[in-house]
């Protein structure tokens, strides 16, 4: 007992602890404190980064920011296809509480049968089930009233598209993802999808992001693409075709509009076409974009090229004479004719009266060759270079393997296809000076410069007989329009059905240009199986494009260039009984 | 040397405390702005909505439609328009 700790002076309390026992403790105390001071080392320098995640995991979010998808718009900045949020619902069927009263009425707002809201919400292994993609804003609202335990909404967007049939066609849609699958949209679909953002925050226990972590990624919003349609002519076009293709209880209808300085497509109209929010039960009729992706020779539209050719090639002059008597010419066998004799008719002539023995006569001047150039420079047998999906070549075979008569036929339209839309961009060849100009379906302000097909001169010579073609007298009298002089070609084909052609099946255009002398417009129209009676083009198809070339001129405000007066007079006769 | 010691700890204490207090206020402040943010591109989608709507309500269908119906007007030709060239004096076309 020689050493012991002294805790107290007084005898009584003197303690008979030994010391190792206190120098024990404080030995342990130290290694405690090791530890930890071992430990904190650890989680702070060694394993920081581990912890760093592990805490980061615990109350950081990555939010995703979404990328507006960009809008669709006309050349007048009017909207034709545009963003709206529709909020998708989901469930977790597991979770759900709702009355039976909330249940139908939740399938009612989600206009369901309350059987299948059901079966959807029956299967209880699963922890995530869509109810409805896209619902309307006040429809989502109201069921998020309805405060059913277990149903979500999740914010999303769907296109929505104000002109609707009218300008379905070209604009396209979006799936449900919003990825473009039609039209425009599909095109354009890298520029208006925009690029979605990210940042990293720290949200509180009540969700609410209270800070920011690191770098923000920005979204990149969609880019607006603004086309060259202009929503009023395209209604027109559309609306015409509409009215002709019913009234001639025709199968389809297309209308192209191309503006001959720019070389912008001013409308593409397509008819039966169909409501672009409502897809159900589409069929491939209604969607195809036929003046883009229907093919069918173009007839007597090819004999303006064939005479301008012949015309640059120096072989005719508009006053040469062709014989075309007795209407009939027979070529390796086949035999070709008119429907009248029309016997000695001037160059001019041939393309007034639409004569094929003397097309043929004018191509007979020409190499295959040569014919087989101008087609190619005028985009036949081409890809047609014009920001759509779907747009097809139509068919020009190489000009070595053409036979006499093939190219005979093809002088007036045949043994060679395309479709309404390469025939009207060909024809910007006449009207802007001899130049065929790219065409294009954005907005473009500047004059548009093209390849030299034809001279100056040639190119008016030409429009000259088409003049003569749509006026009284020619094959599409019935093109004239009041105040606007009009210049075109009419065409009227046996459909063809397998092999051959239907005898009872036709196809009716007119392709023509407007105002002639100097051209600020192409119209072409085309009719698909007119069955009321008449079917020619120049009586079917003209009348659609002489109201389109009306209203379209007017919109533009160009100038009549011909006295209106004589309309005027047969107008009000004809109105006033 | 034990007071100062003291009034080192109380400056610590409130320095401690107003740390406290000035984080709770910026993320006040934070939550606030994500509010105003968030506010700022409902709006804005609510803006495209009813522009959209503003649209199909304008549509040429639409308000050819209601010209011919409820006004009686009719579709204009260049018959029954004037025109004034731009260079000043001339009406080119006749009227009707």
């Amino acid at each position: 007992m020689s050493k012991s700790v002294r805790y107290s002076a007084s005898p009584l309390l003197a303690s008979k602890t030994p010391v190792w026992r206190s120098k024990f403790i404080v030995a342990g105390i130290a290694v405690a404190f090791g530890a930890l001071a071992g430990r904190a080392a650890y989680i702070q320098v060694f394993g920081n980064d581990f912890f760093q995640r592990q805490g980061e995991v615990r109350f950081t979010r990555t939010l995703e920011l979404p990328a507006y998808r960009g809008r669709i718009l006309d050349r007048n900045g009017l909207i034709l296809a545009s963003s709206v949020p529709a909020p998708s619902i989901w469930a977790i069927p597991e979770d759900l509480d709702a009355t039976p009263g909330q249940r139908a009425e939740l399938a009612r707002l989600l206009g369901m049968p309350l059987a299948e809201l059901t079966k959807k919400l029956g299967n209880e292994d699963k922890n995530f089930v869509w109810l409805k993609r896209q619902v309307d804003a006040p429809v989502a609202k109201q069921i998020a009233a309805l405060g059913i335990k277990g149903v979500y909404e999740r914010k999303e967007y769907k296109r929505q598209y104000p002109e609707g049939e009218t300008t379905a066609h070209v604009v396209g849609f979006t799936d449900v993802e919003d990825r473009g699958q039609e039209g425009i949209e599909l095109t354009f679909n890298k520029e208006l999808a925009g690029k979605p953002g990210s940042r990293r925050v720290i949200k509180d226990r009540l969700g609410r992001v209270v800070e920011d972590m690191g770098e923000q990624v920005p979204p990149v919003e969609g880019q607006d693409i603004q086309l060259s349609l202009d929503s009023k002519v395209q209604f027109v076009a559309y609306q015409k075709l509409r009215d002709a293709v019913t009234q001639h209880k025709a199968k389809a209808g297309s209308v192209v509009v191309l503006d001959t300085i720019t070389g912008e497509v001013l409308a593409l109209a397509n008819y039966p076409s169909y409501v672009p929010d409502r897809r159900q039960n589409l069929t491939g009729e209604q969607l195809r974009n036929r003046a883009i992706t229907d093919t069918f020779e173009p007839g007597s539209t090819m004999k303006p090229i064939t005479v301008g050719m012949a015309l640059e090639a120096g072989r005719i002059t508009p006053r040469t004479i062709i014989e075309t008597g007795p209407g009939r010419f027979s070529i390796g066998g086949f035999t070709i004719s008119d429907t009248h004799d029309y016997g000695r008719l001037t160059v001019e002539g041939v393309i007034q009266k639409s004569s094929n023995v003397g097309a043929l006569k004018i191509a007979q001047k020409m190499t295959p060759h040569e014919m087989w150039n101008t087609y190619s420079a005028l985009g036949y047998g081409q890809k047609p270079q014009i920001q759509f999906p779907g747009a097809v070549t139509g068919r020009l075979r190489p000009w070595k393997t053409w036979k006499p008569v093939e190219q005979a036929t093809m002088s007036y339209g045949y043994g060679l296809s395309a479709s309404l839309f390469q025939m009207a961009h060909s024809y910007t060849s006449f009207a802007h000076d001899g130049q065929v100009i790219p065409a294009t379906m954005l907005k473009s302000s500047e004059p548009a410069t093209g390849v030299k097909v034809f001279s100056a001169e040639n190119a008016r010579a030409v429009r000259h007989m088409l003049q003569m073609a749509a006026a009284p007298g020619g094959t599409g009298p019935l093109a004239q329009t009041i105040g606007y002089s009009v210049g075109g070609k009419s065409g009227t084909a046996h459909k063809q059905v397998g092999k051959g052609y239907a005898s009872n099946k036709y196809r009716a255009w007119f392709t023509g240009m407007a105002p002639i002398e100097s051209p600020r417009i192409i119209v072409a129209v085309m009719i698909d199986e007119p069955s009321a009676g008449r079917y020619f083009g120049g009586q079917v198809a003209a009348p659609v494009f002489s109201e389109v070339v009306q209203q379209t001129l007017r919109m533009m405000g160009v100038q009549p260039d011909i006295s209106v007066k004589p309309q005027i007079v047969t107008q009000a006769v004809a109105e006033s009984f | 040397m034990t007071r100062f010691g003291l009034v080192l700890l109380v400056l610590a204490m409130a320095s401690a405390l107003y740390l406290v207090h000035t984080q709770y206020e910026s993320r006040r402040l934070y939550v606030e702005m994500e509010r105003a943010q968030a506010q700022a591109r409902r709006l804005e989608v609510d803006n495209k909505g009813l522009q959209i709507e503003k649209r199909s309500q304008a549509t040429p269908l639409r308000v050819e439609k209601l010209a011919k119906e409820r006004l009686q007007m009719r579709t204009a030709t260049p018959a029954i328009t004037e025109y004034v060239s731009q260079k000043g004096s001339a009406v080119t076309a006749p009227r009707p």
